[in-house]
């Protein structure tokens, strides 16, 4: 589903964030992408994400070369994946319902199909009863349920995260991974950046460890239970 | 690039008809996105009233300047038309045409084309006015003769801008008749007229695209503000899937309904002041025993009006969200 074939991405100043990447997601896998901070985990989702393009190498996505994607095609492309950002990107100006809802009226949905999707996703997440709140009176981890509801509201195959827990306490962490379980469990691809190493030792799932921009170690590890 | 078949991922099940609800349901979803944009648009510029009858208020005035300084020219035109059907051509008969060939020239006249009708002045009837409206009645008992031609007065048919060049073909031809002395009308002060609405016209062409260019720059600059104010909301929407179309159409709703709301107080404003001032006018011409009435916008002028603005504020806004949006990309 995902494939990097030696992906490097050198910024201009010539800092080399990724060098000579490759691995392979397969459709329905989960895996987590870990690493200090600077190692190129941000840039690694960015370009699967089309913000920015590789310097050489090459970037698959169910078979297809990113790299031969025009500006215009992106924001179909971008319609097909989920993502979950680390600072929650909600809207202040509308409710919980509208933030979930915005993928859908992107694409055009039809506002009856609209309401039924947000919702479930949204009881998906367990919080159908906020949908008229402003994102802003929730907490800090109900916000980042919110960015996973409006991730998979359009039923991506493909869901990104970029430090899902980052402020979340260890219960909320443990809660907000196995919901990105659930869906792996339906057969979407998973992603997960993350630098909480011991949340993700215990989960028995594919780590992918990144260091000043190579991949140096990649499998999973099991125990710590 | 699909990544899904696209009808498993953005279709409800719908059964054998899928396709053609999908279709339906698409245009639909459309049209509803695009009333809901509008209303958004709206919601935002009513939400902050101060700034936006500000900004309306200026383009009302950028719109009403050269709107009103047009209907001035037009009702300009108007008095000189109207001044100019009423000019007559004076013929003066040679002294020593014979009765035969005057009631020639008067049949030949009347047959010229662009002539409405033809009077005919004998020498005897001109002498007559002459001594009742001058006062030198008792000074012409002394002359031995009538010194005054016989005259034809030629009303003739002078429409529109074409008035003038008529009128002068018109001359020329009576000019080459037989037993004509002379021709005498006063054009020159039609042609100055027409020099001078000339002037007006190119004056207001030149006010009006400065102030176009103005109302460009005030719907432009609001729109950047705008754009500024909503710099995450786009990230986000670019984020998610966004088309460069959905994220400018907001902006080209606020520009429009910008330059629409201006237009349509514009209206307002020189509907009052022409009501206003038509009166004083209807008093000068009835002073004048003129039927002369001032021609205000109409509703073909306002309609117009509207239109114009509309187009402006959504060009300005064009403008605006081609210089600033596509630099707001996702980081």
């Amino acid at each position: 589903m995902i494939r990097f074939d030696n992906l490097s991405k050198r910024y201009p100043g010539g800092l080399e964030a990724l060098s000579n990447v490759s691995f392979e997601l397969e459709k329905g896998e989960m895996a987590f992408l870990t690493g200090p901070s600077g190692a190129g985990k941000s840039t690694l989702l960015k370009l699967l994400m089309l913000m920015e393009r590789p310097t050489s190498g090459t970037l698959l996505i169910n078979g297809k070369n990113l790299n031969r994607l025009s500006r215009s095609a992106i924001p179909n492309y971008r319609r097909q994946i989920g993502v979950v950002f680390q600072n929650h990107q909600l809207l202040t100006d509308r409710t919980v319902f509208d933030n979930v809802a915005l993928p859908l009226q992107i694409s055009g949905y039809p506002a009856s199909e609209t309401g039924r999707r947000v919702r479930a996703a949204l009881d998906g997440v367990g919080l159908l009863d906020k949908e008229n709140l402003n994102p802003l009176t929730l907490s800090g981890g109900e916000q980042q349920r919110v960015g996973i509801a409006r991730a998979v509201v359009h039923k991506p195959k493909i869901l990104l995260a970029d430090e899902p827990t980052g402020n979340l306490d260890p219960k909320l962490s443990a809660e907000i991974m196995a919901m990105f379980r659930r869906f792996q469990s339906v057969g979407v691809t998973v992603l997960i950046a993350t630098h909480d190493i011991n949340l993700i030792n215990t989960m028995d799932e594919r780590i992918m460890y990144l260091e000043n921009g190579m991949i140096t170690d990649d499998g999973v590890r099991h125990g710590h239970h | 690039m699909a990544i899904t078949e696209k009808t498993n991922r953005e279709t409800p099940p719908r059964g054998a008809t899928g396709q053609k609800f999908r279709l339906a349901d698409r245009w639909r979803g459309y049209r509803a996105h695009h009333r809901a944009t509008l209303s958004s648009s709206l919601g935002k510029m009513l939400g902050e009233p101060i700034q936006t009858l500000m900004t309306v208020l200026v383009i009302a005035i950028a719109l009403a300047l050269p709107s009103a300084m047009l209907l001035m020219l037009n009702n300009v035109q108007k008095i000189g038309g109207d001044l100019e059907s009423s000019s007559q051509i004076t013929v003066f008969v040679a002294k020593l045409a014979e009765s035969k060939a005057v009631e020639g020239l008067a049949l030949q006249l009347e047959d010229l084309k662009g002539v409405i009708s033809v009077t005919y002045v004998s020498a005897e009837q001109a002498l007559e006015e002459f001594k009742a409206l001058s006062g030198f009645g008792t000074a012409l008992r002394y002359l031995d003769e009538n010194p005054l031609p016989a005259v034809f007065l030629v009303q003739p048919l002078l429409s529109g801008e074409t008035g003038v060049s008529q009128a002068e073909s018109l001359i020329t031809s009576i000019e080459a008749l037989e037993s004509v002395e002379d021709v005498q009308v006063d054009m020159l002060w039609i042609q100055r007229l027409n020099a001078i609405t000339e002037i007006g016209e190119k004056v207001v062409l030149a006010i009006s695209i400065a102030l176009g260019i103005g109302v460009l720059l005030i719907v432009g600059n609001t729109i950047r503000l705008a754009i500024q104010g909503r710099q995450e909301e786009i990230i986000v929407v670019k984020l998610v899937g966004g088309t460069d179309a959905y994220v400018r159409r907001p902006f080209l709703y606020t520009g429009t309904l910008l330059g629409l709301f201006g237009a349509v107080i514009a209206s307002f404003m020189l509907i009052g002041c022409f009501i206003w001032i038509g009166r004083s006018v209807e008093i000068l011409a009835s002073l004048y025993q003129s039927q002369f009435e001032l021609v205000g916008l109409g509703l073909s002028g306002v309609l117009a009006l509207c239109a114009i603005g509309a187009v402006t504020g959504l060009i300005g806004a064009w403008i605006a969200v081609m210089q600033h949006l596509r630099k707001i990309e996702p980081k």
